[in-house]
């Protein structure tokens, strides 16, 4: 009989855990009333031979097991492709970037040395470990997703349809589920590099004790971290609701026009607050670009050209939210507010 | 009907229709408790062989779905499980029994009219 304990034993670890006891003293119970069945002598224990026929003709634990289960995905096939795509865009994006890294680490100096043979290394190395980070982030994000998602990227073969539906979806301002996991993807990243890696926005140059980097962003910017943490916390919560919601609606668009006041507010603190680069005399030298300017133009320059940056999108925030009011709720396009009663 | 006389194609076809019929096979012989094994007996004494694999899971499924009600029971120091319909699982059977026999009205017809056609044909 401890054949049939180790069989149970085998399927115990393959089942879903609800009604996982019950489930296997119903297997034990017709294994019993098999063997029962068919032992030729029923005073004498069953024969192993016996046992073992019937635990063939039951069949192997990990197909039992399956039949109980519902299967369950980490990504599944409804949102694979997404994923796929939207995992070749980030890794070609990490890739570029590391690669821009490189092409400018190696513009800066004159010779081809061992030092810059070893910055070399280290940046592949870099390149693979971003590699893996990146493919780390998309897959938890698709992981979330793959929990959250509505019905609506589900195949839905049962739901009643009517030709009309495709009059009103074409009304429906349908959101892009490969264009939503890119934005929450890049979001989650940029969180962590201001709040975690701050120090690594910077200039990177390579002298003999390996690699250095100096920040660009001065003490100046930290105060407004806690702020952009938030609005863009709100963006990946929006972005999760338009994912589950599948197209636009009232609440949403009031929400996206909240935050982009939210963010415009931010932004105008950031550039009517002091400068929040700097760019230090050290690093410039060590670049080595032979430009005429001094690290203080060059830092003047610089935030001179953000806060111009900062304005440009403060008019595409405001532009975004006309049009988003706009589609909403003067062309109706965006649905109305679902009140359950 | 023997399996093994069967092409490959024709078993996974006749696998399918089985598969179709099964629940409504089950549902019939639970008009008095069975438990697993007795059940399975049951419908391979009727000509009906249905893989053990299949079996229970399917019992449980019904059940969760309210069309079987069953409860564990000792018996000769074993205990057992028993199934037996439900109220409700009643009602279905019935609407299932009415539409069985109109699909099987309906597919003996095309059948018939079928083979009328090879006939002439012939």
């Amino acid at each position: 009989m401890k054949l049939i304990d180790l069989y149970l034993d085998d399927i115990r670890h393959r089942l879903p855990p609800r009604n996982r006891e019950d489930i296997l003293n119903e297997i034990r119970s017709a294994l019993m009333d098999m063997i029962e069945d068919r032992n030729p002598d029923p005073e004498q224990a069953p024969e192993d031979a016996l046992i073992e026929s019937v635990l063939m003709e039951f069949g192997p634990p990990r197909k039992v097991a399956r039949q109980y289960g519902t299967q369950s995905y980490l990504i599944g096939p409804r949102i694979y492709p997404s994923y796929l795509m939207v995992l070749k865009i980030v890794l070609i994006i990490v890739a570029a970037l590391n690669v821009l890294g490189l092409i400018v680490s190696v513009a800066g100096k004159t010779g081809f040395d061992a030092g810059a043979f070893d910055a070399i290394l280290q940046i592949i190395g870099g390149l693979f470990s971003s590699l893996f980070s990146a493919f780390g982030i998309v897959t938890l994000v698709f992981a979330g997703i793959e929990r959250t998602a509505s019905e609506q990227w589900t195949v839905e073969l049962d739901q009643e349809w009517h030709p009309d539906d495709l009059r009103q979806a074409e009304d429906k301002e349908h959101v892009n589920l490969a264009g939503l996991a890119i934005e929450i993807t890049l979001s989650l990243i940029f969180i962590a590099l201001i709040n975690f890696f701050l120090n690594r926005i910077g200039i990177y140059y390579f002298d003999d004790t390996g690699w250095i980097s100096e920040p660009i962003l001065n003490d100046n910017f930290r105060p407004y971290i806690p702020w952009i943490t938030a609005y863009v916390t709100f963006d990946i919560a929006l972005n999760l609701y338009l994912i589950r919601k599948g197209f636009w609606d009232k609440l949403a668009t009031i929400l996206k026009v909240m935050i982009n006041a939210f963010k415009i507010a931010v932004t105008i603190a950031i550039i009517s607050g002091p400068s929040i680069i700097t760019v230090t005399e050290s690093a410039w030298q060590r670049l080595n670009f032979d430009l005429s300017i001094t690290a203080e133009q060059l830092s003047r320059g610089l935030n001179t050209g953000l806060n111009v940056l900062l304005g440009l999108a403060i008019f595409g925030m405001v532009v975004e939210s006309i049009q988003y009011l706009y589609k909403g709720f003067i062309k109706g396009r965006h649905a109305s507010i679902e009140i359950k009663s | 009907m023997n399996d093994d006389t069967l092409s490959e194609q024709t078993r996974s076809l006749v696998q399918e229709l089985r598969r179709g019929v099964i629940t409504l096979a089950v549902l019939s012989q639970l008009h008095e408790e069975q438990y697993g094994y007795s059940l399975m007996k049951r419908l391979e004494h009727r000509g009906m062989q249905v893989d053990q694999g299949t079996l229970y899971p399917l019992l449980r499924r019904l059940e969760e779905q309210k069309l079987l009600e069953s409860d564990w029971r000792v018996e000769a120091s074993r205990p057992r499980r028993y199934y037996m319909l439900s109220q409700f699982g009643k009602k279905v059977l019935q609407e299932m029994r009415t539409e069985w026999t109109r699909i099987k009205t309906t597919v003996d017809d095309l059948l018939t009219n079928e083979k009328e056609k090879e006939n002439e044909i012939n």
